[in-house]
């Protein structure tokens, strides 16, 4: 599903080049769900931005689902991401004037995915599947921590992207929550979705199938 | 309707109605550009056209013929008839002066009318009171009737040049638009009817018709109107064939007598709409630059959800649409009836009425257009900037900016240490958001530069009129009726204790090419007349042959210049005379100095005559020197030389003062105009500058900083945009000044204005933009700095 060879990243700071990433080859087969570990700075977000269409290779080669990340336009670049990535952020991210129903349906939207009509009721089953269909028509400030995640993660397969990229999702959460985080994403990875988390969850990291570390951007 | 409206849509309406502050302030600045352009474009455009209508429906005559002795009804009928005349009418003109009490009189010009019922020419019509009026009974024009100091029903005195005293009842008043108004002449004009014993006898009870009033033929050309050449053929075709005509007057076609005032306030108004404009359009940049900032990490998220460059840019130029729109439905509307109201008020000035207030449709449609088609404009490149913006970028919450430390100008900054931290953070915050402080900058910039422009050029020709006033060192001048033996004036004189010293002038009127000049002739020793030289020199004591014309001459003919010659014409006679200086002064009639001897020569009078007197007082004030002024021609008359006007210096003066009112008027207005519409821009600016500073407040709560320091130091971000701003507008008000002040001088008085930089309008500028800055950053700052730490730092 995500080829990852020799990809390098670096960054000019007022200090300098920063090389982020160096020389990473990776391979992660479809359905797999797998936890990206490292200290503060080890560049692990950086893999994951890489591997979500977030952010470009300085140099090496990224292909997700059949396609080379580097060859896609801006525009094709970001229909794509809609359309194949599933991002989950760890301060949720949801647009403060939107409800939580508009928040889902708006991938949808931007991608054009499933008539207009029908776009509501897919958001509404996606809340109920994550158990939040009760909150669909409030807006962001009104719900928790852990909901707001939910509601994240909802989004997140509003296009029923293949790959789910998460940076922390559970970073901002108390341990119950989390937990009940983590088990969703094993659902959604035994239901054949690529999960990558980046995390300093030691149990969680204990529910995913494979764990890769990343010391001084490059996989230990 | 949710179930219609897409979600991209729904994000758009509510982040607009979820922010009710910022989008109020954003729509308020920009409706206040909205306002301001279109207040300057609806005055502009309403005088333009109703000052044309107004003149034009008055069927201005093409030519006036001055003659000698009287015309008859079967003449005017004659020449009617004429090729080449499409009208005409005989109206007599009468000079004499009102007496308004107390000693003192005031230049009157009584029109006589033939035929109430059927004026052809030069119309006036009734403004209140009877029409027409009886004998014995005037007319007065409204806007002179202040200077008559009259009511209407009132009994006036006037006195015609044959010294005879004669009373006039205030029948009442007309509006004759093609006259320039008369409290800015200082002067009276009025309309009496036509008399059988006029032309028969002069009488102590009718007004005399003879010698002392010239009968004027005015004529109304066919063909092509404002044809000057057309107009003078047709007008020397008359005049040969009626014969007896001492003068033809040929006024410029299709301008009003005040069309210079005209030409320069429209000027003004145009080019403060320019600058408004820009200062709109620096001011939807900066709003735009605002609203993207704080929305970047929201730019971010729905990148990262699959939300295209394209649909980014669309979100935000329909927010932006949608801004304007409703910016347009506040300030379009407020703006036209500001416009029109202002549009009365300068009608009034310039003598016209406004009969159809509103602005030309186009106008209305164009302003609506540029209203939304500008803010998208403006918006493009930020917004295409922040749409094609990496969700890296994003996410680190920076438009594209370097981060500090990176540029040379950042790491001197860093160097400062001997400010308080929370100055120093301020101070590096202001300059690192180098984006926001170009905008904030150049929104108030200009709007000082408008503001400072617009004072310099209102200092300048107060400093022409005070520097007029110093080069005519006087008191008193007294014009005569005829020329009177210099003597003879100054044994009249010398009764006067009040006169401290006297010099006689020549004066007399003469042509140069098709244009009608003054000759005066100053004491060639005089020491009461210092205007400032252009080129040249000034009239020397031995001088003979020679002349110094003033910029208004110069202006007449390109070969009008300094040592070349200038031919006078005085009657058929015309006399060659080299140009020794030209001169600069106020008054923007054409003006040849020239020795007394030579006018007397070349008007072929005897030597030793003058036709007027200055005279320096002993006097201080302004009473002290209209009390001189009746003295004085009390000796003057009982020595027998008749006198036709006295004028104390500081009343011309104040005549010159007059006639600037309504370039000083259109100065101010564009000054408080700008006022308000960057004083808003500069509050909206600062205050969205406060609000995207918000997380950054948050931290500095959490580490320990009051609400008061906060809002200290963040009023001394707004205070340091602020003097920035100021040395900007000061530097960028230069040119605009240099350009106004040759442009106004050049269509005023013909000649550029003295530069002037006044210090007041760059003090006052500087007192309301920290004042401003202070205001708008101090309660925003406050608000953020109250606000719970977790609500700060989680603020979008």
């Amino acid at each position: 599903m995500i080829h990852v060879q020799a990809l390098s990243k670096t960054y000019e700071t007022p200090a300098g080049s920063f090389s982020a990433l160096r020389n990473i080859d990776l391979e992660i087969a479809p359905g797999e769900f797998v936890a990206i570990v490292g200290k503060s700075g080890s560049g692990k977000s950086t893999l994951l931005n890489m591997v979500g269409g977030i952010d470009r290779p300085s140099s090496g080669s990224l292909r997700v689902g059949g396609r080379s990340i580097q060859e896609l336009t801006h525009s094709e670049l970001a229909s794509w991401r809609g359309r194949t990535v599933g991002f989950v952020f760890q301060f949720f991210q949801l647009l403060p004037t939107l409800t939580v129903a508009e928040n889902v349906m708006l991938p949808m939207d931007f991608c054009g995915m499933r008539p207009g009509s029908q776009r509501r009721r897919h958001a509404l089953a996606l809340l109920d599947r994550v158990g939040v269909a009760d909150q669909a028509d409030k807006l962001p400030s009104a719900l928790s921590g852990g909901q707001q995640q939910r509601v994240a993660i909802a989004r997140a397969l509003a296009n029923d992207p293949p790959v789910i990229p998460a940076d922390e999702p559970t970073g901002n959460l108390d341990s119950e929550t989390s937990i009940a985080i983590f088990q969703l994403f094993g659902e959604l990875s035994t239901e054949g979705k690529t999960l990558l988390v980046v995390t300093h969850d030691r149990e969680a990291a204990a529910a995913v199938s494979r764990t890769v570390t990343i010391v001084d951007g490059c996989v230990a | 309707m949710c179930g219609v409206i897409a979600p991209r849509w729904r994000k758009v309406f509510r982040d607009i109605a979820d922010t009710p502050l910022r989008t109020a302030l954003a729509v308020t600045a920009m409706a206040a550009g909205a306002f301001g352009v279109t207040m300057i474009l609806t005055s502009y455009s309403v005088l333009k056209r109703e000052l044309k209508t107004t003149y034009s429906d008055t069927r201005p005559a093409s030519a006036i013929l001055v003659l000698d002795g009287g015309v008859s009804d079967a003449l005017v009928d004659s020449v009617r008839h004429m090729p080449g005349v499409r009208d005409a009418e005989s109206r007599p003109v009468i000079g004499g002066r009102l007496f308004i009490g107390k000693g003192q009189w005031v230049p009157l010009i009584l029109y006589v009318v033939r035929d109430f019922g059927d004026i052809r020419l030069d119309r006036f019509t009734s403004d209140t009171g009877a029409w027409p009026p009886g004998d014995g009974e005037v007319l007065i024009e409204c806007s002179s009737l202040s200077v008559a100091r009259a009511a209407v029903g009132d009994r006036v005195i006037v006195r015609t040049s044959d010294r005879v005293e004669r009373p006039l009842r205030i029948a009442g008043t007309v509006h004759a638009a093609g006259l320039a108004p008369g409290w800015m002449e200082h002067a009276v004009a009025g309309f009496v009817k036509v008399n059988p014993q006029m032309t028969q006898m002069n009488t102590d009870k009718h007004l005399p018709l003879s010698a002392s009033s010239a009968d004027q033929l005015r004529l109304l050309v066919a063909g092509d109107t404002l044809d000057e050449k057309h107009i003078r053929d047709v007008a020397n075709r008359v005049a040969r064939s009626i014969g007896h005509v001492t003068r033809i007057d040929v006024p410029t076609p299709g301008r009003h007598p005040h069309a210079a005032q005209m030409d320069t306030f429209l000027y003004l108004l145009g080019a403060f709409g320019a600058l408004t404009f820009a200062l709109s359009a620096v001011l939807v940049a900066t709003m735009i630059h605002a609203l993207l900032t704080e929305q970047l990490r929201q730019v971010g998220v729905m990148k990262t959800i699959g939300a295209s460059t394209r649909q980014i840019a669309s979100l935000y130029l329909g927010q932006v649409a949608i801004l304007a729109a409703a910016a347009i439905a506040i300030g379009v509307p407020l703006g036209i009836a500001a416009g029109q109201a202002y549009a009365r008020f300068a009608a009034s000035m310039l003598n016209a009425t406004i009969t159809r207030a509103m602005p030309a449709l186009w106008i209305v449609v164009s302003e609506v257009v540029a209203g939304i088609a500008i803010p998208l404009l403006v918006a493009l490149g930020p917004v295409a900037h922040a749409a094609r913006i990496s969700i890296h970028e994003a996410f680190s919450n920076d438009i594209g900016g370097k981060p500090f430390g990176t540029r040379r100008f950042d790491r001197w900054l860093a160097r400062i240490h001997w400010l308080p931290r929370p100055l120093m953070l301020s101070l590096r915050t202001t300059f690192h958001r180098r984006g926001r402080l170009i905008l904030t900058v150049a929104t108030l910039a200009a709007g000082g530069a408008a503001f400072i422009a617009a004072m310099n050029v209102s200092a300048a020709w107060t400093r022409t009129l005070d520097a007029d006033g110093r080069a005519r060192r006087f008191d008193v001048q007294a014009v005569f009726s005829r020329p009177y033996p210099a003597a003879q004036v100054m044994q009249a004189l010398a009764s006067v204790p009040d006169v401290a010293h006297a010099e006689c002038w020549t004066e007399a009127g003469a042509m140069v090419g098709e244009s009608s000049v003054s000759l005066v002739g100053p004491d060639l020793n005089s020491k009461l007349l210092a205007l400032p030289l252009i080129a040249g020199r000034w009239l020397r004591p031995d001088d003979d042959a020679v002349a110094v014309i003033n910029q208004s001459v110069s202006s007449l003919d390109p070969t009008l210049r300094l040592g070349g010659d200038i031919p006078i014409q005085v009657n058929a006679h015309v006399a060659r005379l080299r140009i020794v200086g030209i001169v600069k002064e106020l008054a923007p009639h054409a003006t040849v100095y020239m020795p007394p001897r030579t006018i007397l020569r070349v008007t072929g009078k005897p030597p030793g005559l003058a036709r007027s007197v200055r005279i320096v007082t002993r006097q201080l004030d302004v009473a002290g020197h209209v009390a001189a002024s009746k003295a004085i021609e009390q000796a003057l008359e009982s020595a027998g030389i008749s006198v036709a006007g006295i004028q104390s210096l500081s009343d011309s003066r104040q005549s010159f003062s007059d006639h600037l009112v309504i370039i000083k008027s259109a100065l101010i207005f564009a000054a408080l105009l700008v006022v308000l519409v960057g004083g808003l821009g500069l509050t909206s600016t600062l205050t969205l500058n406060v609000f995207e500073r918000t997380r950054e407040i948050g931290i500095l709560s959490a580490i320990g900083a009051t609400p008061g320091t906060i809002a200290r130091d963040v009023v001394f971000e707004g205070m340091v945009m602020a003097v920035l701003s100021w040395c900007a507008a000061l530097i960028v008000s230069i040119p605009i000044t240099f350009a106004l002040d040759a442009a106004t001088g050049q269509m005023f008085i013909r000649s550029a204005l003295d530069f002037y930089m006044s210090p007041l309008a760059a003090a006052v500028w500087l007192l309301l933009v920290l004042i401003l800055a202070a205001l708008s950053s101090f309660y925003p700052a406050r608000r953020s700095a109250r606000l719970a730490v977790r609500e700060a730092i989680a603020y979008e």
